[in-house]
């Protein structure tokens, strides 16, 4: 733009001024011989020149100085509809041009202003409904928070009752391992102890076989003499018989030997004689009896125990067959009891070893509990801040939207082109 | 005398040898009912019938036993009457001192020392028809 500054148009005013007194005074000259008259014509004349030129220049500037300031003014009383004249092409014109880019700038300032302040309105007004959801839901939060606290503390001591129930489990489980394991010891010794006993009682039980045999052996002589006996006591019975028919026949000798008299004394003597023998052989006879009697009695309890033994051996030898039975049942039971007990202690020690996986994750668990618990109180003091900083944040916002009012009303005070 | 010495009804009873037919054994006299308990029944020995006395029973009272009776029979013979006593236990002929009054029973003593009751065959038979009544 081709511009001409004040101080070339002061120049040329002087310039013209200069040449103008140059005129005056050359014109003056002519007219009058009397150069101070001239000097004094052409400097009135200069000065009157000046004060016009002067006055002239300064209305044309004091006049848009005006109309900057009375623009400025109505801008001032928020009137920015106002367009700046732009009047010269000097320096004020810059102040001109300058001025309408700031009143333009303004104007779009004061117009994303309201933007703004419409937003910010806007948006402090969601503010405040979020702002009362998010309370609300601090609250929850809150009580929530308080909730999971006083659970998390519950399931804190719940976990370490847990985890010390647990720990006393592990530890009657550890003993019951270890107890399992040692009647496992036990039971293999039994298993041993019981094989032993098996052989012992299959021994047992041959060497009663060879006592039942020999018994058997033995006691054949004992029943040969029982039959001898029966025998002996036949005779016997014979023998009583003879002596009591002899003890009968001498008596009657006797009784002849008497009715004889005198001659028959000698007779009496020889009959009562064997009187005397026959009772002799009687009372030996009965002796012998007696003894054959005792020895029969013998025998027969000899006979009898043999009999008993031998039943008793007999018996023995069920039993003792039931206890081999009884020994290989028991050697069955026992390898079960052993296999059982020790699949109770591998289950014992799986059991430790879980309760122990389980132990440490109570242990885990009891530490995320704490954790946990910490965390919501924590939380219930984050909670707490939380709602003194929404509360805080409640009073930004109502301040926010107290602004934004009073953004809303300063700006109504400008008044933009078109509104 | 010579005398027959048995035991029965715990006494040694004696009886004069001579009357003494014979001792017989492993007879079983027959019962004869309706007789006293001491009256064991009869026997038959060579020809002659013999009513059986036990001695024990008839001089006792009822009180014999089985145990008090030997297997033998004594048979007595005497003025045309037969009689068996059964005794506890024979022991045999004794000679004992002759007494003035052998009708009546006496006590004697023999040479080992025992007391003797001598008795007639009369006196058993007086003692058998002093029985009031039967068993």
């Amino acid at each position: 733009m081709n511009r001409t500054s004040i101080k070339n148009k002061l120049i040329l005013s002087f310039l013209a001024l200069l040449l103008i007194v140059l005129v005056v005074v050359g014109a003056a000259q002519q007219v009058t011989d009397n150069v101070i008259t001239a000097l004094a014509v052409s400097a009135a004349l200069a000065l009157a020149a000046g004060i016009v030129f002067g006055g002239i220049f300064s209305r044309s500037i004091v006049r848009r100085l005006n109309s900057l300031s009375s623009v400025a003014k109505e801008i001032s009383h928020g009137d920015l509809s106002k367009e700046i004249p732009f009047l010269s092409k000097d320096e004020i014109r810059d102040l001109e041009e300058v001025f309408s880019a700031m009143v333009t700038d303004l104007r779009g300032i004061i117009s994303e202003i309201q933007q703004v302040s419409t937003q910010v309105e806007k948006t402090a007004k969601e503010l405040g409904v979020q702002i009362d959801k998010v309370l609300i839901s601090s609250r929850e939060i809150d009580g929530s928070a308080l909730a999971i606290a006083k659970g998390s503390e519950a399931q804190s001591l719940i976990v370490q009752k847990t985890s010390l129930i647990l720990d006393k489990s592990l530890e009657q489980m550890d003993e019951a391992a270890a107890q399992s394991a040692q009647t496992a010891s036990k039971a293999n010794e039994a298993r041993l102890k019981t094989e032993a006993g098996e052989a012992n009682a299959r021994e047992t039980l041959h060497y009663l076989e060879e006592v039942l045999k020999q018994t058997s052996e033995n006691a054949k002589p004992i029943y040969r003499l029982s039959g001898k006996v029966e025998k002996i006591k036949m005779v016997m019975n014979v023998i009583e018989e003879l002596s009591q028919k002899t003890d009968l026949l001498s008596l009657n000798a006797s009784i002849e030997a008497t009715r004889a008299g005198e001659m028959g004394k000698g007779f009496a003597l020889v009959a009562n004689e064997i009187r005397n023998m026959a009772e002799n052989s009687k009372n030996s006879s009965h002796e012998i009896r007696s003894i054959v009697d005792d020895i029969f009695e013998d025998n027969k309890a000899v006979a009898a125990a043999l009999r008993k033994s031998e039943e008793d051996i007999a018996k023995g030898r069920t039993i003792i067959h039931g206890i081999v039975g009884t020994f290989g049942e028991m050697l069955s039971g026992v390898k079960e009891i052993s296999a059982e007990v020790k699949e109770v202690g591998d289950v014992a020690r799986k059991q430790v070893k879980e309760i122990s996986g389980l132990l440490n994750q109570f242990q885990e668990l009891s530490r995320l509990a704490q954790e946990n618990f910490v965390s919501t109180q924590k939380t219930t003091i984050g909670a707490k801040h939380q709602k003194e900083e929404i509360q805080e944040m409640v009073r930004a916002a109502n301040a926010l939207n107290a602004l934004s009012q009073k953004m809303m009303k300063t700006q109504q005070r400008f008044r933009l082109r078109g509104t | 005398m010579d005398c027959f010495i048995f035991e029965s009804a715990r006494k040694h009873l004696g009886i004069e040898a001579h009357y003494i037919h014979r001792i017989v054994d492993s007879v079983k006299p027959a019962p004869i009912p309706l007789l006293p308990s001491c009256h064991a029944g009869i026997i038959y020995d060579r020809g002659d019938l013999f009513d059986v006395i036990d001695v024990g029973r008839l001089l006792d009272k009822g009180s014999s036993s089985p145990s008090d009776k030997s297997p033998y029979v004594i048979l007595l013979k005497w003025n045309q009457r037969k009689l068996g006593l059964i005794p506890k236990r024979i022991i045999g002929i004794k000679w004992v001192q002759d007494t003035a009054d052998t009708a009546t029973s006496q006590t004697v003593f023999t040479s080992e020392g025992r007391t003797i009751q001598l008795i007639t065959p009369e006196e058993i038979w007086k003692l058998l028809s002093d029985l009031l009544y039967g068993p």
